[in-house]
């Protein structure tokens, strides 16, 4: 029986403990932000590229009856 | 168990405390001794080379430091780039006038409790915290200057 208070209390202790830890781990401090602010980070990291493939991608989907309902196919939209 | 609960949320609650409040006397920071500075009007201004708007800001916080210069008016910089071979590159194309101090462990920004960047601290000539003015805007220029203005004449 005191086993089992111990472990539970033990695990009680544990739990925050490792809150109190994570919730430090999850920010980052302003001045700390050099490494997310570089290019590379970007969720689209060359946007003229991207504009330029999504571009081409619309104009031959369009000509299947895909992506939007823009163009003919022909590239020109 | 109580003690150990109480001792977590005392962590938690002193972990809050190193929050900078107007009114409060400079922090301590090893990088950076402000003694020199007595009876001045400081703007302690911390950047970084990956932060456009503090960029954008140092041509008239420049021009700011060079007019007031002689009313008692100087500005510390505090660079916080993890990599100060970089800050050093930025300044030696685009020179400033103030002196800069780098804090590539980010010691002052912590003990500053920096909300943002970039954040400029004003501080008056009894080395108190008047004001935090956090990011940078065109139309923030008007404001930082009536701040400066207010300090060297002793208003706030």
């Amino acid at each position: 029986m005191l086993w089992y208070v111990f472990i539970k209390r033990s695990c009680l202790v544990l739990f925050i403990l490792l809150s109190a830890v994570l919730q430090v781990g999850c920010s980052v401090a302003p001045w700390e932000r050099g490494n997310l602010a570089k290019t590379q980070m970007l969720i689209v990291p060359n946007p003229n590229r991207t504009a330029l493939r999504r571009h081409v991608f619309d104009s031959k989907e369009s000509s299947q009856g895909g992506m939007g309902t823009a163009g003919g196919g022909c590239g020109c939209n | 168990m109580i003690k150990s609960i109480q001792a977590v949320l005392l962590f938690l609650f002193c972990s809050s405390l190193s929050a900078v409040e107007i009114g409060d006397s400079i922090p301590s920071c090893n990088r950076l001794d402000l003694s020199e500075y007595k009876n001045k009007v400081l703007l302690v201004d911390f950047w970084a080379t990956w932060c456009p708007p503090c960029k954008q800001s140092m041509p008239f916080l420049n021009a700011l430091r060079n007019e007031l210069a002689d009313k008692g008016f100087e500005i510390i910089a505090i660079n916080v780039d993890e990599e100060t071979e970089v800050a050093q590159h930025f300044l030696n194309n685009y020179p400033v006038d103030y002196p800069v101090v780098f804090d590539p462990k980010g010691g002052c920004p912590l003990a500053y409790d920096v909300k943002a960047m970039p954040s400029s601290y004003f501080i008056d000539k009894k080395g108190k915290i008047r004001y935090v003015h956090l990011g940078f805007r065109q139309q923030d220029e008007s404001e930082i200057r009536a701040r400066v203005l207010e300090l060297l004449k002793g208003a706030l």
